[in-house]
């Protein structure tokens, strides 16, 4: 896919997006009272909000489409730096995910998880390697006796 | 002012101040982490601040992440900040000829000045301007609030529309909760959660660092190129000829910080133009130039005491971290404005105050430990990158003692991530969402004082000249490139 269709593709999507915005506000705003107290109303901003959103989706949606069937090439960007892993990105996003679940919904104590989600993230951006994986856990565990340390006895927060 | 001085001088104010300009030159210094990513990571832990300590903390960071920009944009051509950009045009050829030490001195003492400059600005004009802004009512501060979101989209880098798309959806998400005026839940839709709206700092942290973490953590950063600073930074004395030059460069920069929605770079751009424009010897800009630097560095960071104008004033932010800084101030129940002077004068003054020293110890920091402070960039990233996640967590989770608040922080990292993608950009989503309220409380107080009389504000001529720069905001890139197409078809007839 080049550059162009992928510009057009996410154009579009932000558009449907912020559509199915606009929608929600003015389905939140159906259900408000009318103004009682004062001339504007709980409802009013909401519904101006949501109609901008609209007019704002459709140009974007239509420069889309102009802009994709005209011949005119899209302004590159510098691509000179390193190329981006987006894989990369993903697994660190999985291993966030993954530690907040553990931390919220098991319960697992923050001095365990936290040094395994440092692993993990270590390990999703460098690769596996032993000597990553020590390193890494060894900066995951004073990272988490340091901020439980912080939280539990100077600010009376107790995490996971 | 005494006074505020006196508050920052006791030991723990400037300990604070210390580490928060001191965090701020290195997170500057790398690529990839800004002052508004510290700011918004910081702001967590100064719950439990006295106010005055907690802005002072803030102010040192902010000073010092603009400042640490300019050691990997010499060095490296990597801008540590946006505000840095421009220093790469003449800092790193002098890198590449062996002036790395040079440049690096020529860019600290340019940003002190500059800081000095804007200072002078901010303590001399601000209490002036804040007797003026206690004129304003209701359809004042709307339309002033109006118009700083219309300027910030506008003038943000990418396409127009999608700044103002970004605005509205930064001011879409602030609805859900209580509507205060009524007592009411508003978007909640039957959800307990959402009652509370979202969080400030979850937005800031989830819009700010979640979402550059995981940009920055699928691209590898290449250090091969740089060179380290070896000797001592020379300064001579013929270097007072570039007096001038710096005091041009602060002004500008200055004057440009004080537009909402033009930051530190475009103070930059504009200064490093001007300066050219003026010079004998244009051609060399761009080739290692000293006046080059110097341009640059006097205005971005002038341009820090600039924004801090309006903050403190008129409760506007210029930019993304001056809208971090007011959600310090809103955490500690203050409300920035013409009110802050009166009703919490060691604040307001607070601020003035910790900005100059702030710019002292910036250059204290800088002059000594630049060599040290270039090795950080050697550091893991993957180990840096953990602990800002773990930070981020543990700081929202911090606020309310709650796991609701980091989903959220995570959901709009999500979003954050995706605006980026679809080049929307990130300031006027978080200022509309910053500025929302503001701006709803201030049109719902003026329509109820004018019984719902739009026609109100044509009597209310600051009102009405905050709204024309608004709509000439809006109009002026039409405008603009209409006259230029006329303007070519005249020179093509003649």
């Amino acid at each position: 896919m080049d550059d162009k269709a992928r510009q057009t593709i996410a154009d579009l999507a932000l558009a449907g997006l912020t559509l199915a915005g606009a929608v929600i506000l003015f389905i939140g705003a159906v259900s408000l009272p009318p103004p009682r107290f004062e001339p504007l109303g709980s409802a009013a901003l909401p519904r101006i909000l949501g109609g901008l959103l609209v007019v704002f989706a459709l140009i974007v949606a239509v420069g889309a489409i102009m802009r994709h069937r005209s011949s005119d090439p899209i302004v590159q960007e510098d691509k000179t730096g390193p190329k981006a892993d987006p894989k990369r990105g993903a697994l660190v996003f999985v291993a966030l995910i993954a530690y907040v679940f553990a931390l919220d919904v098991l319960s697992v104590p923050f001095l365990v998880a936290t040094p395994l989600f440092v692993i993990a993230m270590g390990m999703a951006i460098i690769g596996i390697s032993w000597r990553g994986l020590i390193s890494f856990a060894v900066l995951g565990l004073v990272l988490a006796i340091f901020i439980s340390t912080v939280l539990e006895r100077l600010l009376y927060i107790r995490i996971g | 002012m005494a006074d505020a001085f006196l508050a920052l001088f006791a030991l723990d104010n400037m300990m604070l101040l210390f580490i928060g300009t001191a965090l701020g030159i290195v997170v500057g210094a790398i690529p990839g982490l800004t002052a508004s990513m510290l700011i918004a990571l910081t702001l967590p832990l100064t719950f439990h601040m006295d106010p005055v300590s907690a802005v002072t903390l803030l102010i040192g960071e902010y000073v010092g992440g603009i400042s640490g920009g300019l050691i990997m944009a010499i060095l490296l051509r990597m801008p540590g900040t946006p505000s840095s950009i421009v220093t790469t045009f003449d800092g790193y050829p002098m890198a590449q000829k062996g002036l790395a030490e040079r440049a690096l001195a020529l860019g600290i003492m340019a940003s002190v000045v500059g800081g000095i400059v804007s200072w002078g600005f901010l303590a001399g004009m601000s209490p002036s301007l804040a007797r003026f802004a206690l004129q304003f009512g209701p359809w004042e501060y709307f339309t002033l609030v109006l118009m700083a979101l219309v300027m910030l989209a506008v003038l943000s880098q990418g396409s127009m529309i999608k700044g103002l798309l970004g605005a509205t959806l930064g001011m879409a998400f602030a609805l859900p909760g209580i509507d205060s005026s009524i007592g009411q839940a508003r978007l909640t839709f039957g959800s307990d959660a959402l009652l509370s709206g979202f969080g400030l700092l979850p937005v800031l942290i989830g819009a700010f660092a979640i979402s550059q973490i995981l940009r920055d953590s699928a691209t590898p950063q290449d250090i091969s190129n740089m060179k380290l600073p070896s000797r001592h930074l020379p300064i001579y004395r013929r270097d007072l000829s570039y007096i001038p030059r710096l005091l041009r460069g602060s002004v500008i920069g200055t004057w440009i910080g004080l537009l909402p929605g033009i930051g530190g770079n475009i103070a930059a751009l504009v200064s490093y133009s001007t300066e050219k424009q003026i010079s004998r010897e244009p051609e060399k800009f761009g080739t290692g130039y000293e006046p080059g630097v110097i341009a640059a560095e006097s205005a971005n960071n002038a341009s820090i005491g600039g924004a801090l104008i309006p903050l403190i004033t008129m409760g506007i932010p210029g930019s993304v971290t001056e809208a971090i800084l007011i959600g310090a101030l809103t955490i500690h129940n203050l409300q920035p404005g013409p009110l802050l002077f009166h009703n919490a004068p060691e604040i307001a003054y607070g601020i003035i105050a910790a900005y100059l020293v702030a710019n002292v110890l910036m250059l204290m920091l800088m002059w000594g430990l630049v060599r040290y402070i270039a090795q950080i960039v050697r550091l893991p990233r993957s180990g840096l990158m953990a602990v800002i996640l773990v930070f981020c967590v543990t700081g929202s989770y911090a606020v309310n003692s709650s796991f609701v608040d980091v989903w959220v922080m995570i959901g709009f990292g999500v979003i954050g991530l995706g605006l980026e993608y679809c080049k929307v950009p990130l300031g006027p989503f978080v200022i509309g969402f910053v500025l929302s309220p503001i701006a709803e409380e201030q049109l719902r107080a003026s329509l109820m004082m004018s019984d719902g009389n739009l026609a109100e504000i044509l009597t209310r001529p600051y009102a009405l000249l905050f709204l024309a720069l608004a709509v000439i905001t809006v109009a002026w890139p039409s405008i603009a490139k209409r006259l230029s197409d006329r303007k070519t078809t005249a020179k093509d007839t003649a």
